[in-house]
């Protein structure tokens, strides 16, 4: 399955804003109609863009209803889903635990999903079978968007970064083989830390691995350096989907696809708008680099 | 040096993940009295994992301990992992008040042992620009601050051990507004006067929200303001403004803003804004933010290094001080009281 060069970014649609809270927050009003939300997918897919990142957020649910009213965006516009939504999960935890939270989440599914997830997994959720209890996860955030064209199920960096400082190459032997078998999609490993991610693949067996870092020539959320970055990119065998390529907005788009097209393994980029404007100033950022390159 | 955690939620597995992934550092063994994240270490883990965290310690004779569990077992802990000269890593806050905590003061002085309390936004780089721009002196003398913690977390009745005034010593004021308050003891030095008022907007037993004034011993005065039950803040954000005689700071986890009437101190006079990206340098490996990384670094370089570390259980101590006297003020409506 190919992967789409440009990926439309999500969290803009959900308050997130990586330069300031206060901003984050007027969006999140701005979209907090998902009518507007449609606005900028639509508007983006005439720009040329095939495909976007989407998260288990609440309201993400809403856009997946939007996708299931619009055939065209059920079926041919590709969705990278990113798995599981880390935020609500911390917040739960800090307020009832974290084994409360995740027990919580799965007790608010219906009934048959209940009854689907205690068949497939939930009996070795109980008896703490780590593999049960990953695909059960995975299932239980994946269960709402199956029936869109899911390209890829991307695994947060958040829980990624975790099982790779805990050195449990096992979870993404795991993730790996039933992303593919189950769900016949892309697996996708978010990470801040690309070299490092990328041996533990590597050791876990995963083969030209689709990951989604960050990359900008500022260094944000570059770790642990921009030069052992460059030099896993030029020397290691994987296809990155470029993040945080704008550095949260610090850098201007030229400069910024400029820099990243410099760079080999460059397979996709995701990047959020908010608007036509700034869709057509920043895609068009991209695809000026992709046709030099080509 | 060979590390064992205790408790294995949230901050645990974070704790757990970095260190074991630190050079020089191996995870040697955990501890947790839940048996379902225990069972997942278990089986995709090689280190040992207990129910009984005693065992454990006596066991493995881990060279540091990292206490990640509920408050009210924070002091037991401590003191077993002083008495067998641990030394050891304890997420905040230090313990349910000031006063059970004192004992472990002295036997940890005894021992000369490394302590760290989970402080961790000093390990953030937006704060740490604060305090050196306070600390040069550029705003002249500080006229007042003003300190805010807000998340959108809890909107009905609150379930697990931190609802629970016995087991989590108390609501947003200590379980959040702590890592302001330490900041402000950072930045200000101690508090000599504190009132306030505490809110019980949907638990029972513990505030959902507080305000706060504190007055310091150098003259410096501002008001606190945290809640849980706010909308609109996706992730806990804390804030603080200062005011000075030659100008305004303004600081949170995404930037610090500065402006000076006069130029002073190597800073400009006018507005000079650090962003993120500004200040960002990478870490060996990243998982819940680079300042946790560094908070761990600094606490297994000052275990194998030997050294003092500023976040330690006496600076978390005194912390506790301004929180026992916030609710002390709260309970009495209002009335000034000294930590």
């Amino acid at each position: 399955m190919t992967i789409d060069p440009i990926l439309l970014g999500h969290n803009q649609f959900f308050g997130v804003n990586h330069l300031e809270a206060g901003a984050g927050n007027q969006k999140a009003i701005y979209f907090s109609d998902t009518q507007r939300i449609l606005e900028v997918i639509r508007g983006a897919r005439e720009l040329g863009v095939r495909g976007m990142m989407m998260s288990t957020h609440e309201r993400a649910l809403l856009v997946a209803d939007e996708f299931r009213k619009d055939g065209a965006l059920q079926k041919e516009f590709g969705v990278y889903l990113l798995i599981p939504d880390v935020a609500k999960y911390i917040r739960q935890a800090n307020e009832k635990g974290l084994v409360n939270a995740i027990t919580d989440s799965l007790g608010s599914t219906s009934m048959t999903e209940k009854l689907a997830t205690l068949l497939s997994g939930g009996i070795g959720a109980l008896t703490g079978d780590a593999t049960k209890v990953l695909t059960t996860l995975i299932d239980f955030e994946v269960g709402p968007f199956r029936d869109l064209n899911l390209k890829s199920i991307v695994l947060h960096d958040v829980l990624a970064d975790l099982a790779l400082g805990l050195d449990m190459p096992e979870v993404f032997a795991t993730f790996d083989r039933h992303v593919r078998e189950r769900y016949g999609a892309i697996p996708g490993y978010g990470t801040k830390n690309l070299p490092r991610m990328v041996a533990m693949l590597k050791r876990a067996g995963v083969e030209n691995p689709f990951i989604m870092a960050a990359i900008n020539k500022k260094g944000f959320w570059v770790n642990p350096t921009l030069a052992e970055c460059e030099q896993c990119l030029r020397t290691e065998k994987l296809r990155l989907l470029a993040m945080s390529s704008l550095a949260a907005g610090y850098l201007k788009p030229d400069e910024a696809y400029e820099y990243l097209y410099s760079l080999p393994n460059v397979e996709s980029v995701v990047v959020g708008v908010s608007n036509m404007r700034h869709g057509e100033e920043t895609f068009g950022a991209i695809r000026r680099q992709l046709e030099r390159r080509v | 040096m060979r590390v064992a955690v205790i408790g294995i939620g949230t901050m645990g597995l974070l704790h757990a993940g970095i260190l074991n992934a630190l050079e020089g550092v191996e995870l040697c063994a955990m501890a947790d009295k839940s048996n379902h994240l225990l069972g997942m270490i278990k089986n995709h883990k090689s280190v040992p994992v207990f129910d009984d965290y005693v065992k454990m310690l006596e066991g493995e004779k881990p060279d540091a301990a990292v206490i990640a569990t509920p408050v009210k077992l924070h002091v037991a802990m401590m003191r077993e992992c002083a008495k067998r000269g641990i030394h050891f890593l304890v997420e905040k806050p230090l313990s349910l008040n000031a006063h059970e905590a004192e004992k472990v003061l002295q036997e940890v002085a005894d021992k000369k042992l490394v302590t760290m309390v989970g402080y961790v936004l000093r390990y953030t780089e937006t704060f740490q620009k604060a305090k050196e721009v306070l600390s040069s002196g550029a705003l002249g003398r500080i006229q007042g601050f003003e300190g805010t913690s807000y998340v959108a977390q809890l909107f009905q009745g609150g379930k697990g051990w931190r609802s629970n005034r016995k087991d989590s010593g108390g609501g947003v004021v200590i379980s959040q507004a702590t890592h302001l308050l330490d900041l402000l003891h950072w930045y200000f030095g101690e508090p000599t006067r504190v009132t306030a008022t505490c809110q019980y907007l949907y638990s029972e037993e513990v505030e959902d929200a507080a305000h706060a004034q504190l007055e310091f011993d150098n003259g410096v005065r501002g008001w606190i303001d945290c809640s849980w039950s706010r909308r609109h803040h996706r992730l806990l954000e804390i804030g603080i403004e200062v005011q000075g005689e030659n100008g305004t700071l303004s600081v949170d986890d995404d930037s610090v803003k500065l402006y000076l009437d006069d130029a002073a101190f190597g800073h400009g006079a006018g507005w000079t804004h650090w962003s993120k990206p500004d200040l960002f340098h990478g870490v060996t490996i990243d998982i819940g933010g680079p300042q946790y990384t560094r908070q761990d670094e600094a606490f297994a370089r000052a275990v194998m290094l030997g050294g003092t570390l500023d976040t330690d259980i006496v600076s978390a101590w005194r912390v506790q001080k301004t929180v026992d006297a916030l609710y002390k003020s709260a309970e009495r409506r209002g009335e000034p009281v000294k930590p």
